[in-house]
């Protein structure tokens, strides 16, 4: 796919989002373009519409204003299968808590985001095995809900980028590890993320990510971007 | 190997073993019941017919054909109105018989009804279509007091050759009876089971009965320690109470003789396999009714299933909506709770026949043991197909509604962060 190569991993433009057709938006993005394989942060305070933005980025929501490509495509112009299978094999999201499937192996975890897409069958458990080999799981067998809370994130990453997205939505990947392994989970989201090429765009009210990342933006909460423009919804 | 729709409907039931275990018997005992109710139906009439056997006709003087065959060859009660042996005999001139055999039922032992008859009961008569009497040990009776026992009665009363015993007036369970401690009949055979109410009887020689009510005659006359034997038998002793009668293949002849014998007010006679599918048609009411509660079981049980399918719906949203950022479309989690729902359906179904099949064994040999009645609740094969694919029919029609809830579940909504 050369001319996904050729396009930005994510462009946004004019992004307005609101609720109800008569509230003020919970969420402003101008402009915003992140290219193949970098790395951003945005903060926010929480309010700011974080999460919002990567629900909208997946294809989840619709935004009320604005559009959203992701690697030249507008996930809200596919509809229904088609803007599901775009989103399992395009991006890749890591959660705040893991969302991992309970009852399942760390293996069967990271499988399960390969089997949506067209990734030949037979390849899904030695590309799952090496991934979380990569992130230093050494029991892939093991229930998920066995595995400690920094081994439980680490399987997440990994299914993350099961299937080579073109951008990761990390969405306060580090809210519930303790300091010592939030800085190994998000070394190795990073690590991993520049080895196979993804983007990734890290949501977080933690200031003091900033540094780790290439560019990072302050998201600013939608009345205080009213107040400062002037402008009305 | 990697992950499927089917591991994950597979692992998931699994996680939530308990309720999926739940669900599952609950459609295993619903679905028992209904095919045991039906095949049960199937077999009560088959059973009921064997019972009767060769007879053509049972000719008696019982108030009707109903009691007639109830009474004669299902031995519910002792026949009342008696037929003299003169009379018999001039029945059985009258009518070209291939075989007419004596019956006379009035004694017992405990709870076997005792049959008075001869020896062309076990030649003539076949307890059952083609199959003839034969012997498991010993031989048939040859004089007076020896019995033959019936399998059941056998075996229930733990009686052997040689064992001897009393027997008493009066049909089992009735009123006024006594026992007859001054003969001692002795037991000479024992048949091999037929799977027939005669299994329960004994029987013994015509001979035999008539002298026990000559005892009671004589004893009224002559009172206590009289002796009484076979030549102090007169006219009025010898009495029977129903006539085993075939025609043989003399078909076109059967309906003449049923039909003289029904004009004439001096004989009942019954065909006894018509007389039990009327009963049947009879009693098909109480069946329908039964078969309507068996289908309240069932829907009761989709019910089941749709309840506990919901409620952990509401445990599933996050894997739900996990699977739909993972590349999930709304169709295929809709699939996974409908397949859900058909495994359950499905095994169900499956455990649900092992339940009736094993209660069916149990109560055909209650059934055999106590009433000696043969059911052998099986229905044909695709009978089978037919109530699993209907299970499982119906789990899919439950699983409709949870199935909704997972395709109408908001994944930005699930995702929050808990707490």
């Amino acid at each position: 796919m050369p001319e996904l190569q050729d396009q930005p991993a994510l462009t946004i433009q004019g992004l307005r989002h609101r609720y109800a057709p008569n509230q003020p938006p919970s969420l402003i993005v101008p402009e915003l373009v992140l290219n193949t394989s970098e790395q951003m942060v945005l903060t926010g305070s929480s309010g700011s519409g974080k999460s919002t933005l990567l629900h909208l980025i997946a294809g989840l929501m619709d935004p009320s204003e604005g559009t959203i490509r992701v690697a030249g495509t507008c996930p809200q112009s596919l509809r229904g299968q088609a803007r599901d299978k775009f989103r399992g094999r395009t991006i890749g999201m890591v959660f705040q808590t893991h969302h991992l499937l309970m009852g399942f192996s760390a293996l069967e975890n990271v499988m399960a985001a390969l089997m949506f897409s067209d990734i030949p069958r037979g390849s899904h458990r030695a590309r799952a095995k090496s991934l979380l080999d990569t992130l230093g799981i050494a029991t892939p067998d093991q229930r998920v809900e066995r595995l400690s809370v920094g081994q439980q994130q680490r399987v997440a990453i990994a299914r993350a980028l099961a299937c080579d997205p073109v951008l990761v939505l990390a969405d306060e990947p580090t809210a519930s590890l303790d300091p010592e392994n939030a800085q190994a989970a998000l070394d190795l989201l990073q690590q991993a993320c520049r080895s196979s090429g993804s983007a990734l765009l890290c949501v977080t009210h933690d200031t003091r990510l900033i540094n780790r990342f290439d560019r990072n933006q302050h998201l600013p909460a939608p009345h205080e971007q009213l107040q400062e423009t002037g402008g009305g919804a | 190997m990697s992950m499927s729709d089917w591991n994950i409907v597979t692992r998931s039931m699994r996680h939530r073993f308990f309720s999926s275990t739940i669900t599952v018997l609950s459609v295993a005992v619903a679905c028992g019941l209904v095919t045991l109710l039906i095949s049960m139906r199937n077999a009560g009439e088959n059973s009921f017919k064997r019972g009767t056997g060769n007879v053509q006709m049972l000719i008696s003087k019982e108030p009707g054909p109903l009691p007639s065959v109830l009474n004669s060859m299902f031995y519910a009660q002792a026949p009342g109105n008696p037929i003299t042996w003169a009379q018999f005999q001039q029945l059985k001139s009258s009518y070209p018989f291939a075989w007419a055999i004596p019956t006379q039922l009035g004694d017992s032992y405990q709870d076997a009804p005792v049959m008075g008859t001869d020896l062309s009961f076990f030649t003539s008569f076949q307890p059952a279509a083609g199959l003839s009497w034969s012997l498991q040990s010993g031989t048939y009776f040859e004089e007076p007091f020896q019995l033959v026992l019936g399998s059941d009665a056998a075996a229930r009363l733990g009686l052997s050759l040689g064992d001897s015993i009393s027997l008493e007036h009066g049909a089992p369970r009735t009123q006024g009876g006594h026992t007859h401690d001054e003969f001692e009949f002795s037991v000479v055979g024992i048949l091999e089971p037929t799977g027939t109410a005669h299994d329960r009887a004994m029987f013994t020689s015509l001979e035999s009965s008539w002298i026990l009510h000559a005892h009671d005659r004589r004893e009224a006359i002559f009172g206590h320690g009289i002796v009484t034997i076979a030549d102090d038998l007169i006219e009025e002793d010898k009495k029977i109470t129903a006539v085993y009668a075939s025609l043989g293949d003399r078909k076109a002849a059967l309906v003449q003789v049923l039909s003289a014998l029904r004009r004439d007010p001096d004989w009942t006679v019954a065909n006894p396999a018509d007389t039990v599918g009327g009963l049947f048609s009879i009693v098909s009411n109480i069946d329908q009714v039964l078969l309507a509660m068996a289908i309240a079981v069932m829907l009761s049980s989709g019910v089941s299933i749709l309840l506990a399918l919901y409620n952990s719906m509401e445990q599933r949203r996050r894997q739900i909506a996990v699977l739909r950022v993972l590349g999930a479309s709304r169709a295929r989690v809709f699939g996974l709770v409908l397949t859900e729902s058909a495994i359950i359906g499905l095994l169900g179904g499956v455990l649900g026949l092992g339940i009736a099949l094993i209660g069916g064994m149990l109560v055909s040999t209650a059934l055999a043991q106590r009433v000696g009645i043969v059911v052998e609740p099986a229905l044909p094969i695709d009978g089978y197909l037919m109530i699993v694919l209907a299970t499982v029919a119906l789990s899919c029609l439950a699983g409709v509604i949870p199935a909704l809830a997972a395709y109408r579940t908001s994944v930005v909504r699930s995702l929050r962060p808990v707490g």
